[in-house]
């Protein structure tokens, strides 16, 4: 029996005059739905976001335009000739318009000092001295004695070039940071075949050979110092044979290191660094010599890795005992060697050849030069880091940024502020300011935080949401529809029955 | 300019110089092999090798804020001792073991810390400025870095401090501060060749000459049982001892049923060809059977109290010791208990619900002696002791008065595990059944491991009889019992992507039943009859 047929009596009730079919109920209720859902859109936004704090854009890109300036202040003492400072004052400015890269960042100025009165009342902090002697050129702390005349006039440019702005060979030298840690190795290749040394005198060699060295340099960096001796450290390709001995050729050098062998690198710190090693031959392969490019040895026993340290073949005398230390004259010219190779490898400029010095490591000029120099490098490096952050949270919309990597950016822009303003007062600080500064730059370009979300894409969002949303929202729809196009019908009709 | 900033460069050049005293300390190293036939007809040797730097001591931790002094080392490895002087660490051991150590057949092992899996503690001063637990974080980190092996993970999870059953081998510095252990083990880990190698890199002479050489990888993690260990003590009057260790069972049987002979060569694939020079001493130690007939070759170099010792020095290279017996072996003749470990350990996990279970342990006293004997268990948080169901059995018979100084440090759900300990006493000639209900975890959906349905290794126990010995070793050794799995209720986490798909599908089609019902408009159609 269909379901609408009613037994005799009973009245059928109009379901619109229900309670919940009237029109009104019923489109409160689907506008109901919609509102909550409008009403949620702000909360998922903002659950689902990325955190991203706006970074001081503008500030990096003036920074960027920045660029430091160091003044350099050349005084000219006891000079016969008055027309003598300003012929040197052309004749620098020339070297500057033909090699404006190697001068970037220094303003040269020379003035004259007559008997003991300055022409300039004002005396900068960090100026040098070129006093007018004969005899051989001397360089001292922050003073140069030189034979101020006019004939040797191009000479003293040149020097006065050669040490204000030393030619570099940027490759070799190690990356800037605060603190190395030098890593002494004596290397025995196989201590077993015998002839091996046991030990060194490492400590005093130190004290005589580096110490001087690392203390003139600790306005720039702190060093850790550690070393140890391996008994079996085996080449991993076999050199080359000689008539007398074994060489190593100049492709051997570069492969020489064995880093899945020898034991080198430690892991307790992020300190980048410096390997320093004595390489002992097997004493089946005596004497191991340094090949030239021509096959022939070479007279050098020593060779250096750039950015990575550097390296001494020391091939024991036949008559040494077995299992000997490290005799004290070859322990002199192995730590000689390694004192060339540290100030070539933190990029201490030497002093030009026809000088002579009184200083007893390092002159003012010299580690000026470098603190210049270490200062232009981390200053550029911190600007480049800082643009790059800012080009990469353009770039890359999901990339979350922090309060700490915005943190880091602002202290970086602070300390290049700072180091722009120490620039004429003071070079230590202006390296302390640029080493600050590039390290809060690095920091926030490599702060895991900013990669929190790049691996997991809106995409998969919606793949995994799709099914419950696009489901649930096709009624909703569709009721939406079909209420609005049932009330514009009434709405018409309406209006035709009011016609 | 800033006047402050230069004495503090200028201080760290005095480093060098301050740091002369302490590299004129010499350094001694010393390498043993010790090999002795077990009672079961396997043969356990075990490698020692120890360098000791003489006059050091531990690292002040109140300095660890300052510049440390520069190290120099000729024989003592330089990359554990950076490791040991950044984290201040006055004593550590570190062990890696493959397979169960077989207590009831082997007897005790030369080496005490034979617990499956890597175990690590370590005694640090406490109340300095970086706290233990910091340094205990990098200390592990450090070392798993250095060993290749998953220490990294030996985490606040799995991290006690059972002072007691782990006490100091070497002596306390005497440091203002206190020291603390720090305990953590993970019976999952699985001991491989990359730890071996890097195990050698801490050798002076590498695995190339001396008896390091007989560590041939392809054998050794081919043996029944074998594991590696590292201790740093400091010893009072000598100064601080680095000693690595690796400990194998073979079974010569394996080849031959009845041949129990061995040699360097059907052991280890090798011999010792070159001799390491720079050893203080370098000896092979070989027990001799008491009531057997058989030969020994080469020559030893000297016989004492029932012990080969073949010195490396008096030794034509290359260097095979072999040992041949008489008679055949005889199984029959294997008795199930040697007599020098009177207490044996079973402890199993009941109950097959991923909920509830029982932990139920047997001690077994052989001797003739009662025995007390401290008992630890600690456990990551997963496995939650109900102390209150704890019973103590003898024959059937409930007898809680065995149980004494119950110490219980509660598990804190995702963040401490469990320190439970307690000294039981062991009557003679019984078993004791320790029973004591658990309750598993249910886990977070992240803290699942990759390999989730294989369930959780639980660290082993460890039972140390008390008061047997005398003099220093007041205890005796420690007895770790076999590690247990546990089965937690775990995700199906194979097809994550269509269990979302699914139950989505479900709660839209109920959201859209509901709604329709809600907004459906009833109409009445009046059908004509006929």
């Amino acid at each position: 029996m269909p379901p609408h047929i009613h037994p005799e009596g009973t009245t059928l009730r109009d379901p619109s005059k229900l309670f919940h079919q009237t029109d009104y109920i019923r489109r409160l209720i689907i506008a109901s739905y919609w509102v909550i859902i409008i009403l949620a859109i702000p909360l998922w936004w903002q659950t689902t976001s990325i955190e991203r704090l706006s970074l001081p854009t503008s500030r990096v890109h003036a920074q960027a335009e920045n660029k430091l300036r160091f003044p350099v202040h050349i005084k000219l003492e006891s000079v016969q000739d008055a027309s003598l400072p300003s012929a040197l004052r052309h004749l620098l400015q020339d070297r500057i318009r033909r090699s404006p890269q190697a001068w970037k960042g220094l303003d040269v100025r020379v003035r004259e000092v007559r008997d003991g009165q300055d022409v300039d009342a004002v005396e900068p902090a960090d100026s040098y001295t070129i006093k007018a002697d004969d005899g051989i050129p001397l360089v001292s702390q922050r003073q140069l004695t030189y034979p101020v005349r006019g004939g040797t006039l191009p000479i003293l440019a040149d020097a006065l070039a050669s040490l204000l702005v030393p030619p570099i060979d940027a490759h070799r030298v190690a990356q800037y940071s605060p603190r190395y840690r030098l890593a002494f190795t004596l290397l025995n290749e196989d201590a077993a075949a015998g002839k091996s040394i046991s030990g060194w005198d490492i400590s005093g060699a130190i004290s005589r050979h580096l110490s001087p060295i690392l203390s003139g340099l600790s306005v720039l960096h702190n060093f850790t110092i550690e070393s140890q001796v391996q008994f079996h450290a085996p080449l991993a390709f076999s050199p080359t044979r000689l008539d007398k001995g074994y060489g190593l050729t100049p492709e051997d050098l570069t492969v020489f290191v064995n880093s899945a062998e020898w034991s080198l690198s430690s892991s307790v710190s992020n300190d980048p660094v410096l390997h320093f090693i004595v390489f002992i031959p097997s004493a089946s392969r005596r004497p191991l010599q340094i090949l030239d490019a021509h096959g022939l040895p070479s007279s050098s026993d020593a060779f250096l890795l750039p950015q990575w340290g550097g390296i001494v073949i020391y091939n024991p005398p036949p008559e040494l005992d077995a299992h000997v230390q490290l005799p004290s004259s070859a322990l002199n010219a192995v730590f000689s060697a390694f004192a060339n190779q540290l100030l070539a490898l933190l990029g201490v400029p030497g002093l030009p050849r026809e000088m002579r010095t009184d200083a007893s490591v390092l002159t003012g000029w010299q580690l000026d030069a470098l603190l210049r120099r270490r200062a232009l490098e981390n200053a550029e490096g911190a600007q480049d880091t800082l643009e790059s952050i800012v080009k990469l949270v353009d770039q890359i919309e999901n990339m979350p940024v922090g309060q700490d990597v915005r943190g880091d950016v602002q202290d970086a822009l602070t300390a290049l502020d700072k180091m722009y303003a120490s620039a004429s007062a003071s070079l230590n600080e202006t390296l302390r300011q640029s080493a600050d500064a590039l390290t809060l730059a690095s920091r926030a370009f490599f702060n895991p935080g900013m990669l929190a979300l790049l691996y997991f894409p809106a995409e998969h969002n919606f793949a995994v949401y799709t099914p419950l949303f696009a489901s649930a929202m096709i009624p909703l729809i569709a009721a939406a529809i079909r209420e609005v196009s049932v009330w514009r019908k009434q709405r018409r009709e309406a209006a035709q029955a009011l016609e | 300019m800033p006047i402050h900033w230069k004495p503090r460069f200028l201080w760290t050049l005095l480093v060098p110089i301050l740091s002369i005293p302490r590299s004129l300390a010499s350094e001694t190293f010393e390498e043993e092999l010790t090999i002795r036939a077990l009672p079961d007809g396997k043969v356990a040797s075990r490698f020692s090798f120890s360098t000791l730097l003489e006059g050091a001591t531990p690292r002040n931790p109140q300095n660890l804020s300052a510049e440390d002094t520069s190290q120099h080392y000729t024989l003592f490895p330089l990359a554990l001792g950076q490791i040991l002087r950044e984290y201040a660490v006055a004593e550590m051991h570190l062990t890696l073991n493959a397979g169960k150590w077989d207590y009831e057949r082997w007897g005790y092992p030369d080496e005490t810390d034979v617990g499956s899996g890597a175990e690590l503690w370590a005694w640090m001063g406490d109340g300095a400025g970086a706290t233990v637990d910091e340094r205990w974080r990098g200390l592990r980190n450090a070392l798993a870095g250095l060993f290749c092996a998953s220490l990294g993970s030996l985490d606040e999870l799995r991290t006690t401090s059972p002072a007691f059953s782990f006490a100091p081998h070497g002596g306390v510095p005497d440091a203002p501060l206190p020291l603390a252990i720090r305990h953590a083990s993970m019976p999952s880990e699985h001991v491989c060749t990359e730890n071996l190698t890097s195990f050698l890199k801490l050798l002076p002479c590498k695995s190339l000459s001396g008896i390091a050489s007989l560590l041939n990888p392809h054998r050794l993690f081919d043996a029944d049982w074998h594991g590696m260990g590292l201790h740093v003590a400091w010893l009072p009057d000598e100064g601080v001892q680095v000693r690595l260790t690796f400990q194998s069972v073979a079974d010569p049987l394996r080849a031959s049923l009845s041949k129990r002979d061995w040699s360097f060569a059907s052991m280890f694939d090798r011999t010792i060809d070159r001799t390491c020079p720079s050893t203080a001493s370098s000896r092979v130690i070989v027990a001799l059977p008491l009531n057997e007939a058989y030969s020994i070759h080469p020559q030893p170099s000297s016989v004492e109290q029932g012990h080969a010792i073949f010195d490396l020095e008096g030794q034509n290279p290359p260097l095979d010791v072999s040992m041949q017996w008489a008679v055949d072996f005889d199984h029959a003749a294997v008795r199930p208990r040697s007599a020098e470990a009177p207490l044996s350990v079973r402890r199993t996990l009941q109950g097959s619900s991923q909920d509830l279970g029982r932990l139920s342990v047997f001690i077994t006293n052989d001797g003739t002696a009662d025995i007390q004997a401290a008992y630890l268990e600690t456990m990551p948080w997963i496995v939650q002791f109900y102390l209150h169901t704890m019973t103590l059995r003898v024959d059937g018979v409930t007898r809680d008065d065995l149980i004494q100084n119950i110490s219980y440090i509660p598990p804190i759900p995702h963040a401490r595990a469990m320190t439970f300990q307690a000294v039981l006493a062991l009557p003679a000639r019984s078993t004791v059944h320790l029973s004591i209900d658990v309750r598993k975890a249910f886990l977070r959906y992240t803290e699942h491991p990759p390999d989730a349905q294989r369930g959780w290794d639980l660290p082993p126990a460890v039972l140390v009889p008390l008061g047997i010995g005398s003099g220093v070793e007041r205890h005796g050794r420690r007895i770790y019992t076999p590690t247990l799995l546990v089965d937690l209720a775990t995700p199906d986490f194979s097809m994550p992507y269509n269990v979302i798909i699914f139950s989505c599908t479900l709660v839209a089609y109920i959201f859209a039943s509901v709604f329709n019902l809600l907004t459906r408009r009833f109409v009445v159609l009046h059908a004509e009859l006929n």
